[in-house]
């Protein structure tokens, strides 16, 4: 069984089809790349999929069960992390604490804990640190961990938030254009962390616009154009696939 | 990490000092009159301390916190004089009830947001204005409550004069600051300030933002009834007008002139805004004769909008932000110095 099947899932804002019968399933351990124009509902599906937006139609599966009209945080609860297109960093907060909150569902310390905070409390609160440290010195930001995170440049606010998705401790990690911005060393260092979380067993789909980073990296892509599914295949394929390189990769080498 | 202990230790002196301060100060200050100001500073302390982690920490306004503390003064108020309740229980059911109330009524209106919520909890301070005001039969009407309500008193020890009032108000603060800096400093407060930082994001990390700030709401109606319960206790009378809509803005007032995202905020907060109404209460009537109550509105609507422009994130942290500005300058000018 894979980790995630979506099938016909559909989303429409007034009319206009943001996403449009879409299926594809995802593997455990897979690294997926969703590809595709400006404006193709890429981030529409990450949204369809951590449920911020709820979809017009289909369904979405994850470890079978249908995770469809259930609200983010459950989504979240279930093991599905993401990151964002426009970085949604906590600015009123350091950098560990940002990566804190990201044990939120791992943690369980209530209000009346929260008060009143026993032995018990203060270990897990000492456990979440530690965690969130290890996540942090995973991206290198060890020893940013007590700057606000609003004071870190923006390439490192990317690596902030990777490491706050990767507290939760996800079986399915969706990152949403997660090199774009950053220059090559900081892109050579994205990759060897998007690796050594596959090799920790992360399962990933990225939505990205860097087609050497993505041929490089991903396991299959997803071409989507207008909302509609375009293409399915290995690096290989979507590079030889026509339909492809017309819609997207080289319609201005046809047209010259 | 070492330096994360280093600022817990920071915050934890910081309270042993001021809670020394609190202990001394009712014995070098020995005028009465200045005395009951305290206690008064004391009571709204508590009140505002929850208030600022409902505004500040989950970021949701609330124009109706008079009615809780009216509740809390209420349910004290009629249980002890009417029912011979004991006082102590009567607080504790006091607490328990307005917790209950603004749980329940939390549920629909915290589907609203932003202006509309803050609406909402106006119309909920109103109504519980209105009952106090209209159900004679248990509240005496606006005219109060008919019978006394006694005093405080721990075993035979009866708390009747302002100096033996003013520790059991501000050990009640000081608990109210302490338990409202746990929860900062915990993964509830981290989950609250998460909302106000990004509710997408913190939605993402599996935040149920819904379920703390309907928490975090009821918390703070806690705090204001165990305050109003202590100033009905104090008084020994009450009638509706302390607890309408007028108290729940000065509250507002206070926790923003005091800053939000600080639990010392209130404190100063609090007493910047008690002291210019007790010095409004001396002063206006020599210069206006004929001005009436309603002076103070206007009063507090010009520091609001001062505070506002000057000093959005309150006393508390603008005296911070002035200082390290200063700093900074100082800085800079050493190094242009050196330059020359």
């Amino acid at each position: 069984m894979s980790l995630l099947e979506i099938s016909n899932l559909t989303k429409s804002f007034g009319g206009i089809l943001a996403v449009n019968e879409v299926s594809f399933s995802v593997n455990n351990g897979e690294i997926i790349a969703v590809i595709g124009p400006n404006g193709a509902g890429k981030t529409t599906l990450f949204n369809l999929m951590t449920g911020i937006y709820q979809p017009t139609g289909g369904q979405v599966l994850f470890n079978g069960n249908n995770i469809i009209g259930m609200s983010a945080h459950r989504i979240a609860g279930l093991g599905i992390a993401r990151t964002f297109q426009n970085l949604q960093i906590f600015n009123n907060m350091t950098v560990l604490e940002n990566v804190m909150v990201g044990r939120h569902t791992k943690s369980k310390t209530g209000l009346l804990g929260a008060i009143f905070p026993i032995s018990r409390v203060q270990r897990e609160e000492r456990e979440i640190v530690e965690k969130a440290m290890k996540k942090l010195t995973l991206v290198g930001l060890a020893n940013k961990a007590m700057v606000g995170a609003d004071n870190l440049p923006y390439g490192r606010q990317k690596m902030l938030e990777i490491s706050r998705a990767i507290a939760l401790e996800p079986e399915l990690l969706l990152l949403d254009e997660p090199a774009a911005g950053l220059n090559s060393t900081e892109t050579r260092k994205l990759v060897k962390i998007i690796y050594k979380l596959r090799d920790q067993g992360v399962t990933i789909i990225l939505v990205e616009h860097d087609m050497e980073t993505v041929m490089e990296i991903a396991d299959r892509l997803v071409v989507l154009n207008f909302g509609n599914k375009l293409a399915e295949g290995t690096p290989v394929e979507i590079q030889n696939n026509q339909e492809v390189i017309a819609a997207y990769l080289g319609e201005e080498d046809l047209v010259c | 990490m070492e330096d994360l202990k280093r600022r817990k230790r920071l915050r934890h002196s910081l309270i042993a000092l001021f809670t020394v301060i609190i202990f001394i100060l009712p014995f070098i200050i020995t005028n009465n009159y200045y005395r009951s100001v305290l206690v008064i500073i004391g009571i709204y302390t508590t009140v505002v301390v929850g208030l600022c982690l409902l505004m500040g920490y989950a970021g949701q306004i609330s124009l109706g916190h008079a009615g809780f503390y009216g509740l809390g003064a209420y349910v004290s108020g009629v249980l002890t004089s009417t029912y011979d309740v004991s006082p102590w229980i009567a607080i504790l059911l006091g607490a328990v009830g307005t917790g209950l109330v603004a749980y329940i009524i939390g549920i629909p209106i915290f589907r609203l947001q932003g202006h509309y919520l803050a609406l909402a909890t106006l119309g909920l301070g109103l109504i519980i204005h209105v009952v106090m005001m209209e159900e004679v039969d248990i509240t005496g009407g606006p005219s109060g409550l008919t019978k006394s309500i006694p005093y405080l008193s721990i075993g035979r020890f009866e708390l009747n004069t302002d100096f033996k009032y003013y520790f059991l108000v501000w050990i009640v603060a000081l608990a109210a600051i302490i338990l409202a800096n746990n929860v900062v400093h915990s993964r509830i407060g981290r989950a609250l300030r998460s909302v106000h930082g990004s509710e997408f994001a913190a939605q993402s990390l599996g935040v149920d933002t819904g379920k703390y700030k309907l928490q975090v709401f009821t918390l703070s109606a806690i705090y204001a009834s165990v305050a109003g319960s202590l100033y009905a206790h104090y008084i020994t009378f009450i009638s509706p007008s302390p607890f309408g809509l007028m108290t729940s803005i000065q509250f507002l007032v206070m926790a923003v002139v005091g800053g939000l995202a600080s639990i010392w905020g209130p404190i100063f907060g609090v007493t910047a805004i008690t002291l210019l109404t007790e010095g409004l209460k001396y002063i206006v009537p020599k210069m206006i004769p004929q001005a009436g109550g309603e002076y103070e509105i206007v009063v507090y609507g010009v520091i609001l909008v001062i505070i506002m422009i000057f000093l959005p994130e309150g006393i508390t942290s603008g005296i911070v932000n002035i200082y390290e500005g200063w700093r900074h300058r100082k800085e800079l000018a050493d190094v242009t110095s050196g330059d020359k």
